[in-house]
């Protein structure tokens, strides 16, 4: 196999020395004069990157100019009123507590009900303790 | 007699007859290369012309991070890749020439050369990775970027290539031994 493959590079080599590229006269005249009437390209004017960095400054500029811009413009005659100082802690509290207000309140009669009751309950002791007098008289 | 490196040095200065001497050490070789890449020796021309018009032009653009071949057969594959993207949409209105620049190139010999069995099983970018690599000496990461492919895909495309190509010549060596015991 590595006896075949050195065949294979040696015959790859021998053979491409088999092709013949010979340059006619007329086409290295060709050649010739296609070179006399070609200038090298200057290196600085086809560098894109340089284009890049200054497309990139320009425009960042001109956005900075324009935002301040903006700026300036929207604040532009407007007063601003200086902040009160005002101390961290409350110096003094104010309560306002409005005076000669018209205070017409009732009490609410809750507790009559119950009164009502006591006086039902005691009559009703009342009763019970003649009840007892009587039959303890009786008795004795 | 000045070095490669002196006479791009000098082309890039400006100098067009350091440039031409550039030329003169790499036209036989990029001509060979395109001759099979393209599909007349008329088209190989033209890529050949357009290869150094370009590298000419952008001669200031050249790093010597790579070989000066490996920049110039980069250029020669990209104009050679357009000219075959041209070849195909003309080729309903344009009669193709029916003979093979190649074949024609090829001086005669008494078995088929194995740059016409590679054209023909092999497909145009493994074709051109196998012609760096065996003819033009180059290192893989060099002709994966003259190709402008991945240095993996460079590295398999050439190992199957060769298996293909090794397989084929083994095919060719039974064929004639088979020839030989029954003539």
């Amino acid at each position: 196999m590595v006896k075949l493959m050195d065949r294979l590079d040696k015959r790859l080599k021998d053979d491409a020395g088999l092709i013949r590229a010979d340059i006619s006269p007329e086409m290295q005249e060709r050649i010739r004069a296609s070179i006399s009437s070609t200038y090298p390209i200057d290196q600085e004017l086809q560098r894109p990157e340089t284009r890049g960095v200054s497309l990139w400054l320009s425009s960042s500029l001109t956005g900075l100019a324009a935002a301040a811009l903006v700026i300036v413009l929207v604040n532009w005659k407007t007063t601003v009123e200086p902040l009160e100082e005002t101390s961290p802690t409350p110096s003094q509290t104010i309560l306002s507590i409005p005076t000669g207000f018209p205070l017409s309140a009732e009490t609410a009669e809750l507790t009559i009900p119950l009164e009502e009751e006591l006086r039902n309950l005691q009559s009703d002791l009342e009763k019970a303790r003649e009840n007892v007098e009587r039959d303890l008289k009786m008795s004795f | 007699m000045a070095t490669e490196e002196q006479l791009i040095a000098s082309a890039q200065a400006g100098s067009a007859a350091a440039f031409s001497q550039l030329v003169e050490i790499y036209q036989e070789r990029l001509l060979r290369f395109l001759l099979v890449r393209c599909r007349s020796r008329a088209d190989a021309e033209d890529v050949i012309q357009d290869t150094f018009i370009n590298a000419y032009r952008y001669i200031q653009s050249y790093k010597p991070r790579w070989k000066f071949s490996t920049w110039l057969f980069r250029i020669a594959l990209r104009n050679a890749s357009k000219i075959g993207q041209l070849d195909e949409v003309s080729d309903e209105h344009v009669q193709a020439d029916d003979s093979d620049p190649l074949e024609a190139c090829i001086i005669a010999s008494e078995r088929e050369n194995l740059w016409l069995v590679s054209r023909r099983i092999l497909s145009t970018e493994a074709y051109s990775a196998m012609w760096l690599r065996y003819v033009e000496d180059m290192p893989v990461k060099d002709i994966a970027h003259a190709l402008g492919k991945p240095v993996s895909w460079t590295k398999v495309t050439l190992m199957r290539s060769r298996r293909r190509l090794s397989n084929e010549l083994a095919g060719e060596a039974d064929a004639t031994a088979n020839g030989e015991a029954y003539g």
